[in-house]
């Protein structure tokens, strides 16, 4: 999304006020070129990918990708998110995508078992027309976002949103999520097949990229909802 | 949008705690609930429930709302504890009735104990639901716009099916009404007995109220209790109306709920023993012309002469203070 079109959606939300600093960072933001910004997949034979830990990700290649905090789409939303980059990698095998997901957190919040506690988290994003033109600020009601979404409390939901403040859960019969923790942090291995019905989100069959984002939460900052560490603008995969 | 509201009029409640087991036994006994109180009763002065509730922030200031509220942790509501009863009185196991759990903190910690000094010690007590606020910080909070007010009667919901569980609403609400379910990882609340309501039944709080206390009707019934007793004779009052999230219900303060203070010679004198300013701290500004108005009226009651206003605070039947 450029600058410009920015502007107007922050405008639309009715928080101008906050438009200028956020404009100003999403354009200094010392992201990586377009060019730059993208994961190749791995095309693999064997589907055993669904693990953090199985072979085939020694081979696939690890891309660093750079979090900074998500624009706060609601005056409730505040804090600073502790996140500053992950791992990316992704497979292709037999029909499913697989996505690696590694960062670090030295604090493995994996329930909630106190009304103050929120879980560790994290999330891929697509555009439901598979367009880099549908914003990444959780799309807009023309062009929504599919979201894949990990909580370290075992909960993985697939939501569609249609602009802040919408993302609700839609069908998903595919999506699958593993976790490991490493010696820094957390590991984890989203699963989905390429094609789906179409109300259940963005459909990656037959794609040679794929415009993808990629949110993380740390539940000991009491992130959650638009309390994250994002990238903000999106990446490309490319199969 | 027209509102339902509530009047409670604190001269009349006992703290039989009736309201509070009708709303549990209706709503919240069960499937991770059993921590909430949608309605307490609680001593005051005192800490309230979810313990001090009143510093937990919230709510708006000059119309912004406020982004430090705190989300009460699960002690402050109380603890759980249940007791051995079965063993010891039924299977003769062991010889004391005890709790599972060392019992720390829960609603109602403090009742009866209130303030001051034997023999001018007082309290009195202050049923609290959710507000049904006019302007509430729980659905400003929320980002996820999974709460609305009905249109049909201005109550407060919260669509469980589009909560995500960020608390944003439980730090929000500056009366610590909102609570979250950490079974369903939802939050809840007070939803008015809408299903009683859309019947023109009275929720159950105000249903079983022994003192008869509680009167339910909509703010723009010029006949109805709540009209005659919040805008025409201004004594019913909405309590911390500096949160400014204009709550709907109403409390009449207490009067004459404690005998005036005893003066050092043993003499009953003729100052209030709850000071003025504790219940304008809750209350607001109304509350000194609201008890003289109480005080005149009541004084013409002795006297035998008519007063519109203590009929309608006696409230003789069901249909003199409930108008749905």
């Amino acid at each position: 999304m450029n600058t410009s079109n920015l502007m107007k959606q922050l405008v639309v939300l009715g928080v101008a006020a906050t438009a200028g600093s956020l404009a100003i960072s999403a354009t200094v933001a010392p992201g990586a070129p377009i060019a730059q910004r993208t994961i190749r997949v791995l095309s693999a034979a064997s589907t055993d990918a669904a693990s953090p830990e199985a072979a085939v990700w020694a081979k696939a290649p690890a891309t660093q990708v750079a979090l900074q905090p998500a624009f706060p789409g609601h005056g409730s939303i505040v804090g600073t998110p502790v996140t500053e980059k992950l791992t990316a990698q992704a497979v292709r095998a037999g029909g499913q995508l697989f996505v690696k997901l590694a960062w670090i957190d030295r604090t493995a919040n994996t329930a909630i078992k106190d009304t103050t506690a929120f879980a560790d988290g994290a999330a891929l994003q697509f555009p439901v027309n598979g367009k880099a033109s549908t914003t990444p600020f959780m799309g807009d009601p023309k062009s929504p976002v599919n979201v894949w979404q990990w909580r370290a409390d075992g909960r993985t939901e697939n939501l569609v949103a249609y602009g802040f403040g919408t993302a609700t859960r839609a069908p998903s019969e595919g999506l699958k999520s593993a976790a490991a923790r490493t010696d820094s942090g957390w590991a984890v291995v989203l699963t989905r097949s390429l094609k789906v019905k179409p109300d259940e989100g963005a459909s990656l069959l037959g794609k040679s990229t794929m415009p993808i984002a990629f949110a993380v939460w740390d539940g000991a900052n009491q992130e959650r909802d638009g309390l994250k560490a994002v990238t903000l603008e999106w990446w490309q995969l490319r199969f | 949008m027209r509102q339902l509201a509530y009047v409670f009029d604190l001269n009349k409640c006992i703290g039989c705690h009736t309201c509070t087991m009708a709303c549990k036994q209706l709503w919240t006994n069960r499937d991770g609930r059993e921590y909430m109180y949608w309605n307490n009763v609680e001593t005051r002065p005192g800490k309230g429930y979810p313990k001090n509730w009143e510093q937990k922030g919230g709510g708006f200031k000059g119309g912004v709302l406020q982004t430090d509220g705190k989300i009460p942790p699960k002690g402050d509501y109380g603890g759980l504890w249940e007791y051995n009863l079965q063993e010891v009185l039924l299977e003769g196991k062991g010889n004391q009735v005890v709790p599972h759990e060392k019992p720390t903190w829960g609603p109602n910690w403090d009742e009866d104990e209130g303030k001051g000094v034997f023999p001018n010690n007082h309290y009195f007590y202050m049923p609290r639901i959710c507000n049904h606020c006019s302007n509430p910080a729980c659905l400003a909070a929320c980002p996820n716009k999974a709460i609305y007010k009905r249109p049909e009667d201005g109550l407060v919901v919260i669509d469980q099916e589009r909560c995500r569980g960020y608390r944003y609403c439980v730090k929000a609400c500056p009366y610590g009404k909102v609570y979250f379910n950490l079974q369903t990882q939802k939050s809840e609340k007070c939803i008015g007995c809408y299903p009683r309501v859309e019947k023109g039944v009275p929720p159950a709080c105000v249903a079983q109220c022994v003192g008869k206390i509680r009167f339910v009707g909509y703010r723009d019934d010029k006949d109805g209790p709540i009209y005659k007793l919040v805008e025409q004779w201004k004594v019913a009052l909405p309590l911390h109306a500096e949160y400014g999230t204009e709550p709907n219900v109403f409390y009449v303060p207490p009067m004459n709920t404690t005998p005036l203070v005893f003066e050092e010679d043993g003499r009953l004198g003729d100052k209030p023993r709850i000071p003025l300013a504790d219940l304008e701290a809750l209350f607001g500004p109304g509350v000194k012309p609201a008890l003289e108005t109480l005080g005149r009226e009541m004084q013409k009651r002795r006297e035998a002469k008519a007063s519109e206003l203590t009929e309608i605070l006696i409230g003789y039947t069901n249909k003199d203070r409930y108008r749905l």
